[in-house]
C-alpha cells in the first residue's frame, strides 16, 4: 500500500511539473492543479506518521489522525480559489495577446 | 508568559475591516476613509504591541480559542515578530496615504482597499503567527490579494505579470506544504515552538533535510533570491504604484523573516543553509546591481535593486553573529522605507508623464516639471547607496562592522565569506550611485523631447505627501538611529535564545516532551 501511494504521489508530481513547464498557458495552469493534488495525497499519507494510526482506519475502534485531513481541506479550498482565479486571468491574457503560447506572452520582457 | 488578545489585533483589524469595506463599495470616499482609519488603528495596535513586548521584555502570546499551545493555533509576538509587524504596518500606512492621493483607475476600483487590507493582514499574520500551517494560510492570503491587485492594474501588462507571479508563488506554496508535511511526519506537530524543541532534541528523522530544503525554497522564492528572482521585476513593474511600492519593500520581507526564524529557531543546526544564504546573497548583490544598471524603466530598476539589497540582508542572516543579525534587522527596516519611497516617486513621475509608464524613454526630461520629486529622488537614491546622513548608511555601516568584527575575531572558518561581501558592499554602493545618477540624468537633466510634438507633461499627478514623509523618516532614522539599532540589537538577542521563545509559547509543557 505504501509503495503504491508513494509511486502515485511521485507520478502525479512529475506529470504536474511537466505540464507546468509546457509552453501552453492552459497546460501550465492544469499542471498546478495536478501538483496540488499530489501535495494533498502526500498530506493524506502523513496521517500515518506513527506507523500505528492510519489516515484510512481499517478496523473498528482504530482512530485516524484527523489533522492532516483538516490541512488537506484548507489546501483544497485555497487551491480551488486560486485555480478559478488563474483561469479568469488566462481568459484575459488570451483575449489580450491572442495566443496561448507563453513564449508569445512577453510584453514585460524589457 | 503573557496571554493577551493584543497579539492578534494587528491581524484581525485589517481582515474584518476588509470585509466591512466591501459593504461600503457603493460609496468610494467612505470606503477609502474607512480603510485608512482601519489601517491607522491596526498600526496603533501593532505599535502598542511592539511597545508592550519591548518594555516588558516578554513575548505576548495568544492561543486561539484558548486551546493550549501545541494543539491550537498560536499567535506569538516576540520582539522580532512585533518589530517586523510594526514595520509592515508603518510602510503600509504610507502606502495608504499614497493610494488616497493616487490618480490610478485601479485605486478607484471598489475592491482595491479591501484587497490592500487583506494584503497587510496576510503579511502581518505571517510574521506574527507561531503555527507553521497558519503561516501557509497567511502566505496564500498574500499571494491571492497581491495577484488580484496586480491583475487590475492600469498597466496593460498587469494580467501577464499577475499570471507569472501566481504560477511561481503557487509553486512556492506547494513547496511550503511539502515542507510542512515532512515536518509533521517527523515530529507530529505544527506549532513552531514545539517543532523547535523537538528538532533540537532529535535530528535523526530522514525527512528533516527534505523539510529544510522545501522551506528554504519557499522563502527563497518569496524573497526573490537570485535563482528564483525572475518573476519579481515583471511583477513589481506592472502593479499599481501603491501596490508595487509595498511589494518590493515589505512583501519580500516575509522570506527574510522566514530565514531569520529558520536559522535561529527551527533549524539552527543547519550550517549549510547559512553558508548557502551567504553565497546566494553575494550572487544577488552582483546580479541585482548589474541588472538595475541595465534597465530602461525606473520601476524595473528599483525592482532589480531590491535583489541586491535583499542579498545584503541574506548575507547578514547567513553570517548569524549577534551583530550581523542586528544588521540584517536594521537593513530590513531601512530598506522597506527607502525602496517604497523610490517606487512611489517613480510612480509619481509616471503619473505626470504624457503616457502613463515609468519607462525612461517617456520620462526623459519630464523632471523639469517636478522639482520637488527630483530632490526627494536624489535623497532617496543617496539612502539606497548608503551615503550619510540617511538611514541607508546606518544599515550598511552596521553590516560592515559585523563583518569586520567576525573576520577579525577569526572565530569562523572561511574568512573569505566575510571579506567578499565587505568588498561588494563598497562596489555595490558605487553601482547603486551609477544607476541612480543615470536615472537622475535621464529624467532631470536631459531636455524634454517627446516623440509626439503635442505631448505634454500633465500639470498634476499623484500626491507627493507620502514620499515626502518617508524621506523625512529616512533622514530622521539616519541622524537619530540609536532607538532602531537598540531595538534590532534586543531583537537579535531574543532570537538567539530559542529556548526562551519555546518556553513562552509552551509554558510548563516543555518539561514533559514525548
Amino acid at each position: 500500500m505504501e509503495i503504491i501511494k508513494a509511486i502515485s504521489i511521485g507520478a502525479l508530481f512529475g506529470i504536474g511539473l511537466y505540464q507546468l513547464l509546457r509552453r501552453n498557458v492552459i497546460r501550465s495552469a492544469i499542471g498546478l492543479s495536478i501538483i496540488s493534488n499530489a501535495v494533498n495525497l502526500f498530506l493524506l499519507s502523513i496521517g500515518a506518521y506513527d506507523g500505528v494510526v492510519k489516515a484510512y482506519a481499517k478496523a473498528i475502534g482504530q482512530r485516524s489522525d484527523a489533522l492532516p485531513q483538516a490541512l488537506i481541506l484548507t489546501a483544497i479550498v485555497i487551491s480551488l480559489g486560486g485555480f478559478a482565479f488563474v483561469l479568469a486571468l488566462l481568459y484575459v491574457i488570451a483575449a489580450r495577446y491572442r495566443t496561448g503560447d507563453s513564449d508569445e506572452v512577453k510584453g514585460l520582457s524589457h | 508568559m503573557m496571554s493577551s488578545s493584543l497579539a492578534i489585533l494587528p491581524i484581525v483589524i485589517p481582515l474584518t475591516a476588509a470585509a466591512a469595506a466591501l459593504l461600503l463599495r457603493r460609496n468610494f470616499r467612505l470606503q477609502a476613509a474607512w480603510a485608512f482609519g482601519a489601517m491607522l488603528t491596526a498600526l496603533a495596535a501593532s505599535a502598542y504591541l511592539l511597545w508592550t513586548v519591548w518594555s516588558t521584555g516578554r513575548p505576548v502570546i495568544y492561543q486561539m480559542g484558548q486551546w493550549p499551545a501545541p494543539f491550537g493555533i498560536t499567535i506569538a509576538a516576540d520582539l522580532l515578530s512585533a518589530t517586523m509587524g510594526a514595520m509592515v504596518q508603518l510602510v503600509f500606512a504610507f502606502g495608504f496615504i499614497y493610494a488616497l492621493g493616487a490618480k490610478d483607475k485601479a485605486v478607484r476600483h471598489p475592491t482595491f482597499y479591501p484587497l490592500f487590507l487583506c494584503l497587510v493582514a496576510g503579511l502581518t499574520g505571517g510574521m506574527l503567527t507561531g503555527d507553521i500551517f497558519n503561516l501557509f494560510v497567511m502566505v496564500e492570503l498574500i499571494v491571492i490579494s497581491g495577484t488580484v491587485l496586480t491583475a487590475m492594474s492600469d498597466d496593460r501588462y498587469g494580467p501577464e505579470a499577475a499570471y507569472k507571479y501566481f504560477l511561481i508563488s503557487t509553486v512556492a506554496s506547494f513547496s511550503l506544504l511539502f515542507g510542512i508535511g515532512c515536518l509533521y511526519i517527523s515530529y507530529g506537530t505544527l506549532n513552531m515552538a514545539d517543532l523547535a524543541a523537538r528538532i533540537a532534541a532529535d535530528q535523526a528523522p530522514a525527512l528533516l533535510p527534505a523539510a529544510i530544503v522545501f522551506l528554504a525554497v519557499t522563502f527563497m522564492i518569496k524573497s526573490a533570491v537570485v535563482p528564483f528572482h525572475f518573476w519579481q521585476p515583471d511583477f513589481h513593474t506592472a502593479s499599481p504604484t501603491p501596490v508595487s511600492a509595498m511589494l518590493s519593500s515589505v512583501v519580500v520581507k516575509i522570506g527574510v523573516y522566514g530565514f531569520l526564524r529558520m536559522t535561529t529557531l527551527l533549524t539552527p543546526h543547519a550550517d549549510w543553509l547559512r553558508a548557502l544564504l551567504v553565497a546566494l546573497g553575494i550572487v544577488g548583490i552582483v546580479f541585482g546591481g548589474l541588472g538595475a544598471a541595465g534597465t530602461h524603466n525606473a520601476k524595473r530598476m528599483f525592482a532589480y535593486s531590491t535583489l541586491a539589497q535583499i542579498g545584503f540582508i541574506h548575507v547578514g542572516v547567513g553570517w548569524g553573529t549577534p551583530l550581523s543579525l542586528t544588521a540584517a534587522i536594521v537593513f530590513t527596516f531601512n530598506h522597506a522605507l527607502i525602496k517604497s519611497t523610490l517606487l512611489m516617486l517613480s510612480g509619481y513621475l509616471a503619473s505626470r508623464a504624457p503616457v502613463k509608464t515609468a519607462s525612461f524613454s517617456v520620462l526623459r526630461g519630464t523632471g523639469k516639471y517636478a522639482p520637488l520629486a527630483g530632490v526627494l529622488f536624489f535623497v532617496g537614491g543617496m539612502a539606497l547607496a548608503g551615503i550619510p546622513p540617511t538611514n541607508g548608511f546606518i544599515s550598511k555601516l552596521t553590516l560592515f562592522e559585523s563583518g569586520v568584527q567576525a573576520a577579525r575575531s577569526g572565530s569562523v572558518n572561511g574568512t573569505l565569506a566575510y571579506w567578499a561581501p565587505l568588498l561588494l558592499l563598497g562596489v555595490s554602493s558605487i553601482i547603486t550611485l551609477v544607476y541612480v545618477f543615470r536615472a537622475l540624468m535621464k529624467i532631470w537633466w536631459e531636455p524634454f523631447k517627446p516623440d509626439a510634438p503635442e505631448a505634454k507633461v500633465k500639470p498634476s499627478g499623484d500626491s507627493l505627501l507620502a514620499p515626502s514623509l518617508m524621506i523625512a523618516a529616512c533622514i530622521a532614522l539616519g541622524i537619530w538611529a540609536q532607538p532602531l539599532l537598540q531595538l534590532a540589537q534586543d531583537a537579535s538577542e531574543w532570537i538567539r535564545q530559542p529556548q526562551a521563545y519555546v518556553q513562552a509559547v509552551l509554558g510548563e509543557r516543555t518539561g514533559r516532551l514525548k
